[in-house]
C-alpha cells in the first residue's frame, strides 16, 4: 500500500470552489473522461446533500504491464460525496471498481472553509495492489506517481472552472442593487450583486462558456 | 455537461444537470438565503430547499434517474456497484431501484 497526502489553499470562498469542483467534468483537462452520472441523490434531514456519481474514464496501462490481462483500459469510477453546507465542509471519496486486483485507487477530497474566506482542499491517496508476480511495488509506484500528475491535472481543471465562474460573477448584471448584509467576509466583487440574481446567472453563463465548440470535450 | 453512460440518457442528464446546478448554487449559500427571510432553523432552511428542489427539478431527476437505473441493469453494472457498495461500510445503501423493471 502507498499513501499520499497533500493540501492546498484556495483564495475564493467555499460556495464557489464546491461549486467549481461539481462542474469540473468536462474540462479540457479531463478528456478521459467518458461519461459521468448521478446514481444516487439524497438531502438528509440535517440539510446535507449526499451524491453517488458514476464516471467512465480512459485510461491506459504501462507499456511494462502484461498484455492481455486488462482487456480494455476504461474503469469505472464510484465517488461518494456529502456537501454539508452549513458546516461548509465536503467530502468526498473516489475509487475504481473494476481491475481492483491488479490495482484500486482510493482518493478521499475535503473542502473547507477557513478563515478570510479561502478554502482549503485537503487530499488523500490509497493505492493497493495485489497483482503479486513480483510486480505489486512497481505497479503501486506507478499507480501513486500518476496519482499526483492526474491531481495537477484535476486542480487545473477545477482552478479553469473557477476562473470561468469569476468571470461570470464579474461580468455586470443588474447595476445599483443592494448588497446584502454577510456574517461571513467575503471579497467586495461577491458583494455587487444581489445573490439572487447572481444564482439565476452564474450557472447558465458558465453553462455557454462550456457549450462554445473549443471546449465541448 | 458529460455524456451519459447511456447514449439516450444523455439529453435527460443534460436537462437534469443543468436544473440541478442552477438549484446548487443557491443551495450552497444557505446562510445567505436565511439571514433574508429572518432566523431560520438549519431543518428548515434544509426542508426548502428540498422542496424547491422536488417543484423545479423533480420530475426531470425521476426521468433521468430511471433511464439511468435501467442502463447499469442493462450493461451489468447494478451488481459490481452492489459489491462496491458492500465493501464500503460507511455508505448507505443504494436504495432500490423506482423504475420498473421493463425489457426492450
Amino acid at each position: 500500500m502507498r499513501f499520499f497526502s497533500q493540501s492546498y489553499t484556495y483564495d475564493d470562498s467555499w460556495a464557489i470552489v464546491t461549486l467549481a469542483f461539481f462542474l469540473r467534468y468536462p474540462n479540457p483537462y479531463a478528456a478521459h473522461v467518458i461519461s459521468c452520472d448521478v446514481i444516487s441523490r439524497e438531502q438528509t434531514p440535517s440539510g446535507s446533500l449526499v451524491t453517488t456519481r458514476l464516471i467512465l474514464k480512459k485510461g491506459s496501462m504501462p507499456r511494462w504491464f502484461p498484455r492481455g490481462i486488462v482487456s480494455r483500459a476504461e474503469s469505472w469510477v464510484i465517488e461518494e460525496s456529502e456537501v454539508d453546507p452549513f458546516g461548509k465542509i465536503v467530502r468526498c471519496v473516489t475509487k475504481n471498481l473494476d481491475h481492483v486486483k491488479v490495482m484500486q485507487v482510493e482518493e478521499s477530497v475535503q473542502f473547507a472553509q477557513i478563515a478570510e474566506g479561502k478554502t482549503l482542499q485537503h487530499t488523500e491517496a490509497r493505492v493497493v495492489s495485489k497483482f503479486g508476480w513480483g510486480l505489486t511495488k512497481k505497479i503501486e509506484n506507478h499507480g501513486l506517481s500518476r496519482f499526483k500528475m492526474n491531481m495537477q491535472r484535476s486542480r487545473e481543471g477545477v482552478s479553469l472552472i473557477l476562473n470561468l465562474l469569476r468571470q461570470s460573477r464579474l461580468q455586470p448584471m443588474t447595476l445599483g442593487a443592494p448588497a446584502h448584509a454577510e456574517e461571513t467576509p467575503m471579497p467586495d466583487r461577491e458583494r455587487t450583486n444581489t445573490d439572487q440574481e447572481r444564482n439565476k446567472t452564474l450557472w447558465s453563463k458558465l453553462k455557454t462558456y462550456l457549450s462554445s465548440p473549443s471546449s465541448s470535450h | 455537461m458529460s455524456q451519459s453512460l447511456s447514449e439516450e440518457c444523455t439529453p435527460l442528464k443534460k436537462e437534469y444537470d443543468s436544473c440541478f446546478n442552477s438549484w446548487f448554487e443557491g443551495y450552497l449559500e444557505p446562510a445567505v438565503e436565511a439571514g433574508r427571510a429572518g432566523q431560520r432553523t438549519r431543518e428548515a432552511n434544509a426542508q426548502k430547499k428540498a422542496e424547491e428542489f422536488e417543484a423545479k427539478c423533480g420530475k426531470i431527476w425521476r426521468q433521468y434517474k430511471s433511464c439511468v437505473t435501467k442502463a447499469l441493469k442493462d450493461k451489468g453494472l447494478d451488481t459490481l456497484l452492489e459489491q462496491a457498495r458492500q465493501e464500503n461500510p460507511l455508505v448507505d445503501p443504494i436504495p432500490p431501484p423506482t423504475s420498473s423493471n421493463s425489457n426492450n
